[in-house]
């Protein structure tokens, strides 16, 4: 009966997916699923038997009509001390078989084991309602203000293959939780508690993961990526991101000459993703690293203008282009994550343009369009984007709201989307 | 042997009080019919029907707004509703079947049934046993105001982790009261169960009928008892953890505030120090009322009555030990985590026991499959199913990919549905000929049970596969190329299924209740002393407090016909002597202490202190006039079975 | 109090026999209310332990606020009040209705000295050590562990009072509103009592404090004094003989379970101080 149950479940794909916590990519997945197997084939087996001896008692001693319902009593038997505890032992001696594995994955899933220390990569993830920030400690870039601080990036992990990669897990509000199933369980990242796990991708890959701990009004949309390279790549990724933000160079009397495309209207929680990205993720994402062929230097630059027109620069960090703000997600590359809005849309021109012109609509309550009513303290509040009236629809700007014009939204895709 | 002297002490004074000279202030109320003798009943049966019935519209409201959740979820990226509505759906749908349901469901049996088992005539203390129905009322009308109101339900799951319910993260708008709401609601709620628990464990322990020592109890009742116990020592933990953010939030203080360098770790520890206790306050009532259908339709004793009484006990103890599994992802460390791994599995060993000793009670047994026992049945096999994925996570490293995902909903929904609902709505049907004197059809009764069956296993079997797909819990929204599609499409169907065959079991009910077939005492050739008296039960229930000889008393009593009668006619002629049943006075205190506990805690959301205050005198006036009034009573001399004759009051 | 008593007919405090265990109701209540009482001064005292051991940055050192000197002082009085408690059930279960009476009321005066002493340590960290409810995580559980020790303190004293009162119920209530009335009056010139006794007790005090002397203090609390003695006066017409009254050794228990409570309440004050007050002198020598 377990077995036909199963049937749906192997050909339908049941346990198959992007965050499947079967199809293990890493030592510590691995491990938990290890477990995982001993705890289920122990309880499978004893429900086998304990099932069994319930059918057969149910069925053997049933009344099988109205007489024999009102027949006399059966002998008041009150029970045997000596199968009881020989079942007591039994369980015992199962939990034993459980605990065992159990104990042991308990020690090498919480620290990287002793002789893979060395070659350990360090980077800490900062949780934000809604969305990741990632800072790779090791690597300095220059500050617009001078000095130097950690790389960031945001809402795409890039961590090297083949090597234990350490996590080190923040937040700055409330509790959220660090999950990418095919590399690691999740570990929280609690308030005022310095929390951390590892994780090893054997192979290069693109892994989907997700905030597992309720985090607010959008947490089903906290999402994020990563993305694990050979080595060699991963070193010129992280050159790559270590120098200022790309800038598409414009000769003064150039003009637009991108027809603008008209988006469309699109529904609440409309999907973002596609099918043609899904079917190869690494290889699209390494397609997004090169810059735009059709790119439009006069409407890039048209962009920029609007980038800091429009006050995006107050809250994004666009490194060498007058970015300083670091409320939002870090923008330096944006134009080469698979993403935006933290995991949740693919990273096309109609996705961005509709992040950039409708955020509210896009991801209920984020701190793009929204701004708290009460700061924790530290937490600086700006005038965010204009409200939609939530009777009419209608948008109703008040003195200081951002809006976005179907061109601004138009050249600041054509911006960002050159920033790679 | 002067017990009437000694007992009147106890009783009260009424002979120094003659009923007509009584002040009005204190004359008590004394209807039998009317809306009047519902608001001053302290008749445990009243009381418990109370519970009952609004346990029971809570559960229908939990589950409208779990239809709410499924629909939602039915297809990838829906919009049927946002995800503040999603948010608001699924921590009242939690904290109404935990808090509004389940909970009071088995109070309902608790006070209907337990006072039955053990031979008494009323709780220990009656008023009070009102008094934690109408605060219980109290707390659910001040958790679901946000239907009514502005700021809308609260939003921020049903173990409420700090610091989302701090100020800072928690109000949308100025004068945003959702979490208030809840953090009142729930801290009356705790009261309420604390002094009805209280209440128990003293009816239990003090108020057995001659000959029924502990090791004879029912064990439905020791498992009250146990649960009491749970109760009293657990609430605590939540009511100063509430205690804490209330303070937070309305006076400054930082117990859970980051910035001051407050620990959001100490919120969890502290909720599930009462938490998991608070699991097994769900399930042990259930447990207590299989163990009684078991056998009642085997028609054989328990099997191994001493170690399910034990393990009952075991599992109440261990269940203060393991409360950081719910943990196991915050990093705590190796040894804490190995340590709760451990403790946590040795709990499937107790709990083994039971179903070990129900299969044994079948054994050899003469099994009638009536609609009850097929609820008990269905209860074994998927309470064990629950019971095993609790196992699975229970395995910290396998729980660091099940934490927060649906494996655990289906984990919980397993030991909650299918053991704790089935159970109760197993003991409905079983008790239902004796509250009311009817019964419901087989057919229908067999009919609902195989619907809500097989909904159940449709809505919630196939959620383990999604959870370990990785499809994480609270999610408004998915996308659909996660590979979760099919699965929730079938979850939503049943789920309907579900809703369906719960809508038959009620409409059942319902019609049976007026309609219904007649049945004689005892339909079901019961074991314990509730079957004993006439149904529906009198107000006095026995009238003549039984003596007990053997564990199943009445079971005894019906194979020693001759020698009960001429004691229960001894045993008459003396309870005469002594001036008849001595009953309690119904009181209007009970109901008004209660609703300044409502209006206070209301204006207190608000933050109109001086509404706050005004709740509470009303609150010191009632405690203070109830104490004055004086416990009352008056005495009854059953005639013949079922109508009696009452003395006038004193 | 022999076990034989109860067949000669008096009441045998030890042994109910209309309860299965001839333990009281109320006794087995109130034991079990306690049971429960644990778990909330035990999660209380966890949270202040935690934070204790875990300071966040900037937590003052509490060695700098406490006076162990008066806090010990107090400590002390709540202990003699739980004497004078045991003395109060001792009487009533003999029958002594009078001596009850004057036990209780020392155990009140006592009570409300051991609340005072609170009332000015919470002013003095206030105002002096700077130390309040909301700028640091010590003072907030500080201020709610001592004060929801306070407040059982608080309804321990209510519940005195109100059973003093109630021993003044005549056995004939069948004026019902009468006694009743009185007994209100009683409770508010009881109330009064406490509120404009203290008052002027630490006006006395704060005359004496500043060198002014009594002069001084007659001639600007004349009001509050006068006051404080017509009450006084009030309180002693109330307590005047008005015939039998129905409180005798059959409330014992009521007595008990309220002499069970107060020595709890006490009992948890002997772990709070320490954990409180000496944690720094125990754990850091
Ligand atoms: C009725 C309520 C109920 C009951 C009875 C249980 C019973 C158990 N639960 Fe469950 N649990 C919940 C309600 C309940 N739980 C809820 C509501 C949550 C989620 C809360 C939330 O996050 O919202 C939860 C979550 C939860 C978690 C946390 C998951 C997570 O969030 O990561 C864990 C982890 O260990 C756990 C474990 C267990 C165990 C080991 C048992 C054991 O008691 C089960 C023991 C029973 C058996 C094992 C079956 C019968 C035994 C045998 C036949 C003997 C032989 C068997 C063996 C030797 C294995 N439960
Ligand atoms: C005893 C407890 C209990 C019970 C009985 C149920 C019953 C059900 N639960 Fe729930 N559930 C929880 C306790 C319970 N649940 C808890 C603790 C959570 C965690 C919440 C959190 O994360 O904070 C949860 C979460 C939860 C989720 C996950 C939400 C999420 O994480 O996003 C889901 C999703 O499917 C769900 C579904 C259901 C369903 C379909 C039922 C069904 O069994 C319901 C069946 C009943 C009906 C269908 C009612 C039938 C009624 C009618 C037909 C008429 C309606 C009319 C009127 C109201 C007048 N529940
Ligand atoms: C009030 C501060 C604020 C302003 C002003 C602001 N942003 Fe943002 N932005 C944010 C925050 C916060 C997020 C993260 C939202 C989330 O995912 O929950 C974000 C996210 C983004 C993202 C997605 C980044 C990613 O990695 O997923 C883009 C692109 C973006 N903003 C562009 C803009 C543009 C263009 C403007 C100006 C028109 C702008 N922002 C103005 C705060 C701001
Ligand atoms: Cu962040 Cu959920
Ligand atoms: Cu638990």
């Amino acid at each position: 009966m377990l077995l036909v149950a199963l049937i749906p479940v192997v050909c339908g794909g049941w346990l198959s997916g992007p965050q499947s916590t079967f199809d293990t990519k890493g030592p510590v997945a691995e491990t938990q699923l290890d477990v995982f197997y001993v705890t289920l084939w122990v309880t499978v087996a004893i429900f086998a038997v304990v099932g069994s001896v319930l059918a057969y008692a149910t069925i053997k001693f049933k009344a099988r009509n109205e007489a024999d319902e009102h027949a006399e009593p059966p002998p008041q038997g009150h029970g045997n001390p000596l199968i009881e505890l020989s079942l007591i032992v039994v369980s015992i001696l199962a939990l034993v078989i459980i605990a065992v594995p159990t104990l042991k994955a308990i020690w090498y899933t919480y620290e990287v084991p002793e002789e893979l220390m060395e070659d350990t990569y360090e980077v800490t993830a900062i949780g934000h309602q809604w969305w990741f920030k990632f800072q790779y400690e090791d690597e300095m870039v220059p500050q617009p203000f001078g000095g130097e601080a950690p790389l960031v990036t945001a809402n795409e992990l890039v961590i090297p293959a083949g090597r234990p990669v350490k996590v080190n897990l923040r937040t700055v509000d409330v509790i959220h939780s660090f999950w990418v199933p095919k590399l690691a369980g999740k570990v929280d990242m609690m308030p005022n508690r310095g929390n951390h796990l590892w994780m090893l991708a054997d192979e290069p890959g693109y892994f989907w993961g997700q905030c597992a701990e309720y985090c607010g009004e959008s947490h089903a949309v906290m999402r994020f990526r990563v993305i694990a390279l050979a080595k060699d790549e991963f070193n010129a990724w992280l050159e790559n991101q270590k120098s200022p933000a790309r800038t598409v160079a414009a000769s003064a009397d150039a003009q637009i000459t991108t027809a603008f495309a008209d988006y469309g209207a699109f529904a609440v929680n409309q999907p973002g993703w596609t099918p043609e990205f899904d079917a190869d993720p690494l290889g699209s994402w390494n397609a997004l690293q090169a810059p735009n062929a059709d790119e439009d230097p006069a409407l890039i630059a048209a962009g920029r203008q609007a980038f800091i027109e429009n006050r995006c620069a107050g809250c994004h960090t666009v490194r060498g282009h007058d970015g300083i703000g670091n409320i939002g997600p870090d923008l330096t590359r944006i134009g080469s994550r698979s993403t935006i809005a933290a995991g949740l849309l693919e990273n096309t021109p109609k996705n961005l343009y509709r992040w950039i012109t409708e955020p509210d609509r896009v991801k209920p309550g984020n701190f793009m369009a929204h701004t708290r009513i009460v700061a924790p303290p530290g937490m600086i509040t700006m005038p965010g984007y204009t409200m939609r009236d939530p009777a009419t629809g209608d948008r109703n700007p008040t003195d200081g709201d951002i809006e976005i014009t179907p061109e601004e939204g138009h050249a600041l895709v054509a911006y960002l989307h050159s920033l790679k | 042997m002067d017990q009437s002297l000694t007992k009147n002490e106890f009783i009260g004074h009424e002979e120094h009080a003659p009923a007509a000279k009584r002040s009005w202030l204190f004359s008590r109320p004394d209807h039998k019919t009317g809306i009047v003798s519902w608001l001053t009943t302290v008749d445990h049966k009243r009381i418990g029907f109370l519970y009952g019935i609004s346990a029971l519209f809570f559960f229908l409201v939990g589950g409208a707004e779990a239809l709410m959740i499924r629909l939602q979820l039915a297809v990838p990226n829906n919009d049927f509703i946002s995800a503040q509505t999603y948010n608001e759906m699924f921590t009242m749908h939690a904290t109404t079947m935990i808090f509004l349901a389940v909970m009071p469901l088995s109070a309902a049996f608790f006070n209907y049934i337990m006072p039955l088992q053990i031979g008494a005539r009323d709780v220990a203390f009656p008023r009070l046993n009102g008094f934690a129905y109408w605060l219980f009322l109290a707390g659910a009308i001040v958790l679901n105001i946000g239907f009514f109101v502005k700021s809308g339900l609260p939003d921020m799951g049903w173990f409420g982790y700090a610091p989302l319910t701090s100020t800072a993260f928690s109000s949308e708008f100025a004068g945003d009261m959702s979490t208030d709401m809840w953090v009142m609601g729930l801290q009356i709620l705790g009261v309420s169960s604390v002094i009805g628990s209280l209440n128990f464990i003293v009816t239990i322990i003090n108020m057995r009928a001659p000959g029924l020592t502990m090791m004879r109890l029912p064990v439905f009742t020791w498992m009250t008892l146990f649960t009491a116990f749970l109760i009293i020592l657990s609430f605590p933990a939540i009511t100063i953890a509430l205690v804490e953010v209330m303070m937070d939030r309305n006076f400054g203080t930082l117990f859970f505030e980051v910035s001051g360098g407050g620990l959001p770790i100490l919120w969890q520890h502290l909720f599930w120090v009462f938490g998991h206790p608070e699991v097994y306050i769900l399930i042990l009532p259930a447990m207590g009322i299989i163990s009684e259908i078991l056998p009642c339709f085997s028609r054989k004793p328990l099997f191994g009555y001493p170690i399910v009484v034990f393990s009952g006990a075991v599992i109440g103890l261990l269940g203060f030990g393991v409360w950081s599994h719910h943990m196991f992802t915050t990093g705590m460390g190796t040894v804490a985590t190995a340590a709760f791994t451990v403790a946590t599995m040795a709990i499937a060993v107790p709990t083994g026991v039971k179903i070990f000793n129900w299969i044994g009670t079948l054994w050899n047994g003469h099994l009638s499959m009536r609609t009850p026992m097929m609820f008990a049945l269905g209860f074994v096999w998927m309470f064990m199913m629950g019971g095993f994925s609790g196992i699975m996570h229970a395995a910290a490293p396998a729980d660091a990919q099940q934490q927060d995902s649906y494996f655990v909903v289906a984990h919980f929904h397993y030991v909650l549905i299918g053991g704790s609902i089935f159970a109760l709505l197993a003991g409905i049907h079983y008790w239902f000929p004796l509250m009311f004197g009817r019964k419901v059809s087989e057919f229908w009764g067999k009919l609902s049970f195989w619907v809500i069956f097989a909904g159940f296993n449709i809505t919630f079997f196939p959620l383990h596969f999604v959870g370990l797909n990785g499809m994480p819990r609270r999610n408004f929204t998915y996308d659909g190329n996660m590979g979760w599609n099919s699965i929730n499409m079938i979850a939503t169907i049943g789920a309907f299924i579900l809703g369906i065959g719960i809508a038959v079991y009620f409409v059942v009910m319902i019609y049976t209740y007026f309609k219904g077939e007649k049945t004689k005492r005892d339909p079901w050739d019961g074991r314990t002393l509730e079957w004993s008296i006439p149904n529906p039960p009198p107000h006095h229930n026995f009238d003549v407090t039984p003596n007990v000889h053997a564990r199943d008393a009445y079971w005894y009593e019906k194979h020693h016909k001759a020698e009960i009668e001429a004691e229960k006619a001894k045993l008459a002629a003396e309870d005469e002597a002594h001036g008849g049943i001595h009953m309690p006075s119904n009181s209007w205190f009970p109901v008004i202490t209660a609703s300044g506990m409502l209006i206070g805690s209301i204006f207190f959301c608000n933050h109109n202190f001086l509404g706050a205050i005004g709740g509470l005198v009303i609150v010191f006036f009632g405690a203070w006039m109830w104490s004055v009034e004086g416990p009352g009573g008056y005495h009854l001399h059953p005639t013949k079975e079922g109508s009696d004759d009452a003395d006038a009051q004193h | 109090m022999s076990s034989s008593a109860a067949a000669a007919g008096h009441i045998d405090h030890h042994h109910d026999a209309t309860t299965t265990t001839g333990i009281p109701h109320k006794k087995l209540f109130m034991w079990a209310f306690l049971a429960s009482d644990c778990m909330f001064f035990g999660s209380l005292i966890a949270t202040h332990l935690i934070y204790r051991l875990h300071p966040p940055v900037g937590t003052p050192d509490p060695r700098d606020l406490f006076s162990i000197e008066l806090t010990s002082g107090s400590t002390f009085v709540l202990l003699m009040s739980s004497l004078l408690m045991a003395l109060a059930v001792n009487s009533i279960q003999k029958g002594n209705v009078a001596t009850t009476r004057k036990m209780l009321l020392g155990t009140i005066v006592f009570g409300l000295i051991f609340l005072g002493g609170q009332v000015y340590e919470f002013n003095h960290f206030v105002k002096v050590g700077g130390l309040t409810l909301s700028n640091s995580v010590f003072g907030s559980t500080f201020y709610t562990l001592t004060g929801t020790h306070g407040t059982h303190v608080a309804i321990g004293i209510l519940w005195l009072v109100l059973m003093y009162i109630r021993s003044f119920k005549p056995v004939d209530d069948s004026a019902g509103q009468g006694w009743i009335l009185r007994g209100l009056f009683h409770f508010l010139t009881f109330t009064g009592l406490v509120v404009v006794g203290m008052y002027t007790l630490l006006a006395l005090i704060h005359a004496f404090e500043m060198g002014h002397g009594f002069g001084y203090y007659f001639s600007h609390h004349s009001l509050s004094f006068i006051g404080s003695l017509v009450l006084l006066g009030g309180l002693f017409w109330f307590a005047k003989p008005r015939g039998p009254v129905d409180f005798g050794e059959a409330n014992a228990i009521d007595v008990e379970s309220m002499g069970l409570y107060w020595h709890f309440v006490d009992i948890v004050w002997i772990v709070i101080f320490p954990v409180v007050y000496l944690l720094e002198y125990i754990v850091l020598p």
